[in-house]
């Protein structure tokens, strides 16, 4: 007999049980109600396209787990507890809904008491309860005596481990009482039917039997519904609202910010909260605190002011305190009843400029929160709006306004067509030149800067050898606005996007092949959503088919030991791994050595989002740390293949001074050396 | 307050001095193709400077530019900062004007313009560097001029200006209408906003000719002109290092000092 149906003080327990219901569901779905309004707030976003992808990525991702498991290291294995706990629970959530909900509520126990089913069931749980224990000691023992960089020991995390322990103690203490009880001779489940045994075996009396049942019983029952109020006011909200974040993650290119409609929009960016769409704040809310993207972040390891975690956990503070705005007193409401400032009081402006847009924190976040585009929001704003930003930034996008390059000092020596000289090349605009198939898009840095310029010349030496044909734009060539774009100036992002692609229209270009990382995610992912429709390849892919045909046959080999550093915008912004790493295979003699921290969890060279033009004010130096990164593999050559990553890496070895053992090299160099 | 900047347009200063030519009979610089003409540093920061005396004291800026072909962009780029209107004076009687010639011009527009209370100038253009028409506009504006300033406040209905020295700055009190040429130690410019472009994009900029502004035509001929350029070559750039060594870092410091000391720069 369940204890539902019993009195107590003369009330029935059917009432108590449903009176208690009613008020711990009126608790957990006003809150949910209030954090819908507040989320509705952001602007619109269109998030439901491709619904069949999207419910198969989110199965794919939340069922088995994978958006823990993938972020399972040797060194971080909790995504393993996370996925025992998830799995664990997930029976439990379905026993309590079975076995509390309709059996004891509704008064159906004698349906199942006694059937295969109650003793399968109560079995799976037994072990699902096993599971989740070790979980949760785990997790505590994690963060209370472990303490790792990532977690904060908080006493929400301390409420939500005792009472999922507390769950797992009283399932059994309800099976073992009642089949004390009930005198059940049964050895299924294996843990409730032990306690039994030894409850029987210890000669607990009948009426003390009858309690405990009772009291576990409805201590299980009061936790249970009490943990569901507690969801959505702690970060467990993460479990209602993740898998719809993962749900409605970007499809589209990873990273890429919203473009501005600058003929539409009356304010730029983000300043107000209810600024961000409602995916923004979706973000927030699926945010579980674990801290991965903190431990990942290049700000955060060189000791700068942004950490990727409090910057979202502190725009979900500000969103609960500015609250939902009343509907009569107008848009800024909201904002004016927070007398917080968003830019300034709950994101600092050092933390937005922190930020290298390397994308490490959206990459390992579990739950799909979409961190850079925040990032470039916020600047927008500061940039568009305010005229607010760093003396360097300004004077990038200056030169970038009048050069059409974002480069100064020596570099601004060279003009942009410099580095064709001395080459056989075809250059569109002269001789005649009104027509190319295939473009080599060189990029400012490796049309201008000396370092850079020698990579360009290598990358056009190998293509010939392959007889790729190609034209160049020579002086012609414009910068591809990346800069500006990842500093927040999206202005002249749109219009140099706009100029260039008529250019490319103008010669007819159907393909085009880039050498920077940078100006390749622009022109493939970011340049359609203005016109573009053009085939765009970075060069390592390219040259490892060739190689892979044998066109190019590398046969000269290379006699060291080489490691690769992944430049972010290859890397995680495009997923291309294999390419460089599939040239390197083919050198006969490059002694391959990976760093630790390598493709999707690859470290910034520091140089992303605008960084290359900016001072390292606070904290180390993001390329020294990542010079110790490439020491620690004993590469004798780090090879990459960005213009930028190869100037951050060079100077990280001269600032470690390590030039007499280790120098940095571009890929493409790699190659040329070996096909000679 | 109404303030009228007179900005100009030059060939990229940063253009490396080598990838000049001279035209050696019109006796004329050939910048190299392809590389966008900027706006005047120095007028850059006097268009800084008038968007700070608007930013604190609220004023009305006009931009004008004298000038040929893209004239206009120079404008723009001043619209852009924050500026409110914008003028250019286009006219083949324009061209190949001296100092003397361009302040007459800029003179003219500005009496048509009519009601100011400060004209600002660059200190000196950074193409030629003569840092002429300010003095001389003011003179044909019958107004008092205050050169090379670093600060502009408004104060007691007039201005108060800090002037660089060598080696510091004096504070100059100045009456309007007056006419200040600003220096760079007045501030970055600021980048144009998000706003500033879209509203400069659709301000329209009337082109004066020189029946506009009703010209004197002897006054801007050939044969009036004021200076007479004789001579016009590239600066030739010889660089030789040499690296001053010794047994540590203090002896080759002392040892650098010695032949600074020598050459007669320390």
């Amino acid at each position: 007999m369940s204890p539902v149906s019993a009195t107590y003080w003369g009330l029935s327990g059917y009432v108590i049980f449903w009176v208690l219901f009613a008020v711990a569901f009126g608790l957990f779905v006003r809150r949910l109600f209030f954090l819908f309004r507040l989320m509705r707030q952001g602007k619109d976003e269109n998030r439901f396209d491709n619904i069949g992808q999207r419910i198969r990525m989110m199965v794919v991702e939340v069922v088995p787990q994978w958006c823990n498991l993938k972020t399972v290291t040797r060194k971080d294995l909790a995504g393993l507890g996370h996925a025992l706990m998830f799995w664990g629970f997930s029976f439990f959530l379905v026993s309590y809904i079975i076995f509390i909900g309709l059996a004891g509520g509704f008064g159906l126990a004698h349906v199942i008491e006694g059937t295969a089913f109650e003793k399968v069931f109560l079995t799976i749980l037994d072990v699902a309860g096993v599971a989740v224990t070790i979980a949760i000691l785990w997790a505590a023992f994690r963060r209370y005596i472990i303490r790792p960089e990532r977690l904060e020991p908080s006493a929400e995390a301390a409420i939500i481990l005792c009472t999922v322990f507390a769950l797992m103690v009283l399932n059994v203490c309800v099976v073992g009482f009642n089949y004390a009880l009930l005198d059940v001779q049964s050895s299924w489940p294996p843990i409730g039917a032990a306690l039994a045994a030894w409850l029987t075996s210890a000669g607990v009396s009948q009426g003390a039997l009858d309690a405990g049942y009772k009291i576990s019983w409805w201590l299980h029952y009061v936790l249970i519904i009490g943990f569901m109020v507690y969801i959505p006011y702690s970060k467990h909200l993460h479990i209602l609202t993740s898998p719809a974040n993962v749900f409605f993650r970007s499809l589209g290119p990873k990273m890429a910010p919203q473009p501005i409609n600058f003929e539409e929009a009356e304010t730029f960016g983000v300043s107000q909260i209810n600024e961000f769409t409602w995916k923004d704040l979706l973000d927030l809310y699926s945010c579980a605190e674990c801290g991965r993207c903190h431990v990942n972040c290049p700000a955060q390891l060189s000791g700068k002011v942004l950490s990727p975690r409090e910057t979202i956990l502190s725009l979900k503070e500000h969103l609960l305190e500015t609250g939902v705005a009343k509907p009569e007193a107008g848009a800024d409401a909201s904002a004016e009843s927070s007398a917080k400032q968003m830019i300034g009081d709950v994101v600092t402006e050092d933390a937005i400029w922190d930020c290298t847009t390397c994308g490490a924190c959206q990459e390992i976040c579990p739950v799909g929160v979409e961190h850079v585009r925040k990032m470039i929001d916020l600047r927008r704003n500061l940039v568009l709006m305010q005229s607010r930003m760093p003396e360097t930034v300004q004077l990038m996008l200056r030169n970038m306004q009048t050069k059409g390059h974002p480069w100064a000092g020596v570099q601004s020596m060279r003009l942009r067509g410099d580095w064709t000289g001395g080459l056989d090349l075809k250059i569109l605009g002269e001789g005649g030149n009104d027509h190319a198939d295939t473009l080599l898009w060189v990029g400012c840095t490796g049309a201008l800067v000396d370092r850079n310029v020698q990579v360009t010349t290598s990358l056009v030496t190998v293509l010939d050898a392959a007889g790729v044909e190609f034209g160049v734009l020579g002086g012609e060539e414009a910068c591809c606005g990346d800069p500006a774009r990842r500093v927040g100036y999206e202005i002249q992002f749109q219009t140099i996007a706009e100029q260039n692609i008529e250019v490319f229209k103008s010669y007819g270009i159907k393909r085009i092949i880039t050498a920077c990382p940078h100006c390749y995610n622009a022109l493939k992912n970011e340049y359609p959503k203005f016109g573009a429709d053009f085939e765009v390849v970075h060069y390592t892919r390219l040259v490892a088919d060739l190689i892979g045909k044998g066109t190019l046959n590398p046969a000269g080999g290379w006699d060291s030991a080489v490691t690769y550093h992944d430049p972010c915008y290859l890397g995680r912004y495009n997923e291309e791994y294999a390419a460089p790493r599939q040239i390197l295979q083919a050198i006969p003699g490059a002694n391959i050595r990976e760093m630790e921290r390598s493709q999707s969890t690859s470290l910034c060279c520091g140089g992303g989002g605008g960084h290359m033009w900016m001072e390292e004010k606070t904290g180390r130096k993001i390329n020294e740390i990542r010079i110790e990164d490439v020491t620690s593999t004993g590469a004798e050559t780090v090879v990459t293949s960005c213009p930028y990553c190869l100037q951050m890496l060079e100077e990280g070895i001269e600032r470690k001074q390590l030039k007499s053992s280790l120098r940095a090299m571009d890929l493409i160099e790699l190659v040329e050396k070996a096909i000679n | 307050m109404h303030i009228i900047v007179c900005v100009k347009q030059i060939p990229d200063p940063e253009i490396p001095s080598a990838k000049f030519k001279i035209d050696p009979a019109t006796k004329k610089v050939v910048p190299p193709a392809g590389v966008p003409p900027v706006i005047s540093v120095f007028d850059e920061r006097a268009v800084e400077a008038a968007c700070q005396l608007k930013d604190k004291n609220g004023a009305k800026i006009t931009v004008i530019s004298m000038g040929q072909g893209k004239v206009a962009d120079v404008v723009k780029h001043a619209l852009s900062m924050g500026a409110d209107d914008g003028i250019t004076l286009q006219d083949s009687a324009f061209e190949n004007l001296d100092s003397y010639g361009t302040a007459y011009v800029l003179s003219k527009a500005i009496q048509k313009i009519g009601e100011y209370d400060l004209v600002l100038c660059g200190r000196q253009a950074a193409d030629w560097d003569s840092g002429q028409v300010g003095s001389i506009l003011a003179e044909m504006l019958g107004i008092p001029v205050v050169t090379i300033a670093r600060n502009i406040q408004a104060a007691d209905g007039g201005l108060r200006v800090e002037r660089v020295l060598k080696d510091g700055y004096e504070v100059v009190q100045a009456p309007m209408p007056c006419l200040v040429t600003v220096s760079n130690e007045v501030g970055l410019p600021r980048l144009p906003t998000g706003m500033g472009i879209i509203t400069a994009t659709r301000k329209k900029i009337p082109a004066w000719t020189a029946q506009d502004i009703e010209i004197d035509p002897a006054q801007v001929a050939p044969e009036g002109a004021h200076t007479e350029i004789v001579k016009l070559s590239v600066p030739i750039r010889d660089v030789q290092c040499e690296i001053v060594t010794g047994k540590d870092a203090g002896e080759a410091a002392v040892e650098l000092a010695v032949r600074l000391r020598a050459a007669n720069i320390i």
